[in-house]
């Protein structure tokens, strides 16, 4: 048997505040396999990536890479190493063009100068592995797709023996994550190797040799594909919980074709960071009590509708109407005070302030309009939310950046659902949550729909959840919005076919 | 770590008199003389008015500062207050009297005091417009604003503020005695240390009566700003992530331009409460006039780690160290020894040094704290 290109033993990292991330982890990475790392959120694998790449430094344990004891000081270390990663957003610099942001990479450790090189050697590696891509093409005007290869070409021209993929194919559909499996399948071929780390199950079981799933911040199963079963790893990796996860479609028990219009939008265009349409001509309308869930995949013009709705990015032309009210241009308050909810994209950094605590993050919406605050309703609404979402820990003084990111989302989710009295606006509403607590977070966005009557708008790069929850279903694809198709009576095919024609 | 702040404060507060020691023992003065002055006034009557104008000033950046709205402009905005007090008591209301009925005497300090304040909400609130609606950073911005303020009080002074009874000086009339917040109190001597040092603390209490009661309000206000109202929650987001204001559908621009005008108002207090209280009238140059409190203020707050508990504490120390640091430029042996190397008068920028380094020293460690820098074995 061949020995491991990279080896980690005894892994700890803990955190201030006592959490610990991981509890004495080891694994092992062969050449010429791909590994999966599968866990729920807060299971670790983020730190346990962030180790690898040199972000963390770990409280105790080694890593070997080629049977050497190394120590990964920072992520250029980690790339002069051959270890690199590709993350779920692309780490590219949109303005410029592909080769120039390869040329970034490439320089900062020390190999080439000039731009005809980069384009030669970008062109060697993309006839190597079939990619076809143009060097000169801004960034901003690839899709999501293209974007993740030219990663991926990066990492080659890196010369990566190992390569981490950080949720990066995860939200891709399964004919377009397939056409990565070709690059990957000859990039392993050559005696590398790739680590993957995911919470979809299917996808682990599509491509790895190897599993191990994650529990807390603890290995708890180490599996070979060929004996891995998707009840088998999902009991490994939510115990008890497994039992909760559902994908089976939430029914609505209302006739909404009789609900009157909340939300009217009118041939909306919008405009994105470069000036180019975002979003193209978009009509729809969504009625008191119904959910419109919009499929495609990150970066065709989702975001932007979504911020263009609650006021966030200017309107070129077209009009939103809410409840009857003309809302184009108005400004985020003023929707916000007919009784819209918002979670946007990347929550994290737009939905919460991290340095404040939970009670003051959910006050600083539900009390905006307030002289004084009434700081005891508002710790009564928080201690609500904390117990209703199970958000730990359960203390509304708790600072928000000492939560983990599934808890913080629980945060935001819950309270902008709780804020929602006419629509909500959403995107990614499960986004960092693990499977057991997404299921429970969209039954609790079904049950605010249909139990007060609000009009749910979301987008998602989640399939399952857009057909789960939706009472129509909307295609998202370069601006361009196709639909409504019937959840229950549209093939997923067709669907998955206009998300990436 | 738990108190890596005040461990961070003490340091720097230590690193700062190690070095000017250092300094001093460098040119042949006998540190020991040095750090002897420095500690003896943390026990120092003299400091009280230091101490509570740097108080107020102290909560005054502490608004915009919570922000992330790093207002270098205390100075600007106490003296555009000190200008409309100035114009309110010496051109509207002036008097020769020696005392005037007592509502009067209210009614003038009142309307003074009022002006004042709106003469620095609207100068503090002038720096946030432009930081909001034109983008321009706020640092530079506070910063011009100070010396326009200085000008603009300069021109004055010269021009339409320049008093009858002044004998040639560039400076305005004295305050009138009616409009004088201070109240004089005679000093007792016992001859014993500790019975003198306390009722010097009285005395200074007394007579900085007014100050003290601001100072209470201020604080009080300051409080109920920052754990009551929504607007104090405003700005405290506003200086931790203003795009989660933003998706909230708060104005970030209102939110800034009120966090400046309410810093500047404070600051404006402070400023007609100092010309009531120890100014009593403005001279040309300005800028060399007061002591720079506006300036003194920004290390208050920074040492106070933007805690409201700690400004006053903090408030204390900077006190304490600048008559310290005076009162050690002052004696004879260290103006021999800058005599002796050539640089004679050099002892009044010597103090400065110390200032320097407190600062540096703090800002060092606190980048070590804030990005937990840790050197890693390999």
């Amino acid at each position: 048997m061949t020995s491991p290109l990279l080896s980690i033993t005894g892994i700890n990292k803990s955190f201030p505040g006592g959490v610990i991330a991981l509890d004495d982890v080891s694994m092992e990475f062969y050449p010429g396999e791909v590994t999966a790392i599968l866990g729920e959120n807060g299971a670790g694998k983020s730190t346990l990536v962030k180790i690898l790449y040199g972000i963390y430094s770990p409280d105790k344990g080694d890593i070997f890479f080629q049977g050497k004891r190394i120590v990964i000081g920072s992520p250029i270390d980690a790339i002069k190493k051959g270890i690199v990663m590709v993350s779920q957003i692309p780490q590219l610099i949109d303005r410029l063009t592909v080769a120039e942001n390869l040329s970034l990479s490439l320089t900062s450790v020390g190999l080439f100068e000039s731009m005809k090189n980069v384009r030669r050697v970008f062109k060697e590696i993309s006839d190597k592995i079939g990619i076809k891509i143009n060097p000169d093409a801004k960034v901003w005007s690839l899709n999501y797709t293209q974007k993740q290869l030219v990663e991926i070409a990066r990492a080659v021209l890196l010369d990566a023996k190992v390569l981490i993929l950080d949720e990066a194919l995860t939200y891709l559909p399964v004919e377009e994550r397939r056409k990565f499996y070709v690059y990957l399948q000859r990039f392993k071929e050559e005696g590398r190797s790739i680590v993957l780390i995911t919470h979809k199950i299917p996808e682990a079981l599509e491509i790895s040799d190897r599993i191990y799933i994650l529990r807390r911040g603890k290995v708890v199963g180490s599996l070979v594909r060929e004996n891995a079963t998707l009840e088998q790893i999902r009991e490994l990796m939510f115990g008890e919980a497994a039992k909760l996860i559902t994908y089976e479609r939430f029914s609505n028990p209302y006739e909404i074709q009789v609900g009157e219009p909340i939300i009217q939008v009118e041939n909306l265009v919008v405009e994105g960071e470069y000036g180019e349409i975002a979003v193209n001509k978009v009509s729809f309308k969504a009625r008191a009590g119904e959910i419109i869930g919009i499929a495609g995949i990150v970066g065709n013009g989702q975001r932007e509708l979504l911020e263009a709705l609650v006021g966030l990015r200017r309107i070129r032309s077209g009009r939103v109407i809410i409840d009857g009210v003309d809302v184009s241009n108005k400004g985020v308050g003023v929707i916000r005070e007919k009784g819209v909810g918002f979670i946007p994209d990347q929550p994290l950094r737009y939905a919460v302030s991290a340095e404040n605590t939970i009670v003051e993050n959910i006050a600083a919406l539900f009390s905006r309009q307030q002289v004084v605050i009434n700081w005891s309703s508002m710790i009564e609404i928080t201690n609500k939310l904390i117990k209703e979402y199970s958000i730990y820990p359960p203390n509304p003084n708790i600072h928000v950046k000492l939560l983990s990111g599934g808890n913080i989302m629980k945060v935001v989710v819950s309270r902008e659902l709780e804020y929602a009295t006419r629509a909500l606006l959403a995107y990614n509403p499960t986004r960092g949550l693990d499977e057991a607590t997404a299921t429970f977070v969209r039954k609790k966005i079904k049950e605010k729909a249909v139990g007060d009557k609000v009009s749910i708008v979301f987008a998602s790069e989640d399939l399952d959840e857009v057909l789960q929850l939706s009472d129509a279903v909307f295609v998202m694809n370069r601006g361009v919005l196709y639909g409504p198709f019937d959840p229950v009576s549209t093939p997923r095919s067709k669907i998955e076919e206009l998300m990436v024609m | 770590m738990k108190y890596g702040g005040l461990i961070v404060v003490a340091l720097s507060l230590l690193t700062g008199i190690g070095v000017f020691a250092l300094f001093s023992w460098s040119i042949g003065i006998n540190p020991y003389y040095v750090i002897e002055s420095i500690l003896t006034t943390f026990i120092f009557p003299g400091i009280v008015k230091d101490f509570l104008i740097l108080s107020l000033l102290g909560y005054a950046l502490l608004i915009a500062f919570k922000g992330s709205l790093w207002n270098i402009g205390a100075e600007g905005q106490m003296h555009m207050a000190i200008i409309a007090s100035v114009y309110v008591t010496l051109i509207l209301f002036f008097t020769t009297e020696k005392s005037l009925p007592i509502h009067v005497s209210i009614g003038v300090v009142l309307l003074s005091i009022v002006l004042a304040t709106i003469a620095g909400a609207l100068w503090g609130g002038l720096a946030g417009a432009i930081k909001a609606y034109t983008g321009v950073d706020e640092v530079p911005v506070t910063l011009i604003l100070n010396y326009i303020a200085y000008f603009i009080g300069n021109i004055l002074v010269y021009g339409p503020f320049r008093g009858k009874y002044v004998w040639g000086y560039v400076r305005t009339d004295l305050l009138p005695a009616p409009y004088k917040l201070s109240i004089s109190v005679k000093k007792t001597i016992t001859g014993d240390p500790i019975v003198d040092t306390l009722n010097g603390y009285l005395v200074e209490a007394i007579i900085y009566s007014s100050w003290i009661t601001a100072l209470i309000i201020v604080a009080i206000f300051t409080y109920w700003l920052f754990n009551k109202s929504s607007l104090g929650l405003k700005i405290k987001i506003l200086g931790s992530n203003p795009d989660y204001l933003v998706t909230l559908g708060v104005n970030v621009k209102k939110t800034t331009v009120t966090a400046f005008m309410l810093s500047g108002a404070i600051a404006g207090l402070t400023g007609a409460l100092y010309y009531h209280g120890a100014l009593w009238r403005l001279e040309y140059p300005l800028e060399y006039q007061t002591m720079g409190y506006g300036y003194l203020a920004i290390l208050v707050t920074w040492l106070s780690m933007l805690d409201m508990k700690f400004i006053p504490i903090s408030a204390y120390i900077v006190s304490a160290l600048i008559m310290g640091s005076q009162r050690v430029s002052s004696l004879p042996v260290v103006r021999e020894a800058f005599a002796v190397i050539g640089l004679g008068g050099a002892e009044i920028a010597f103090r400065l040094l110390m200032f320097g380094s407190v600062l540096l020293s703090y800002s060092i460690l606190r980048f070590i704290q804030d990005y937990e820098i840790r050197v890693v074995k390999s």
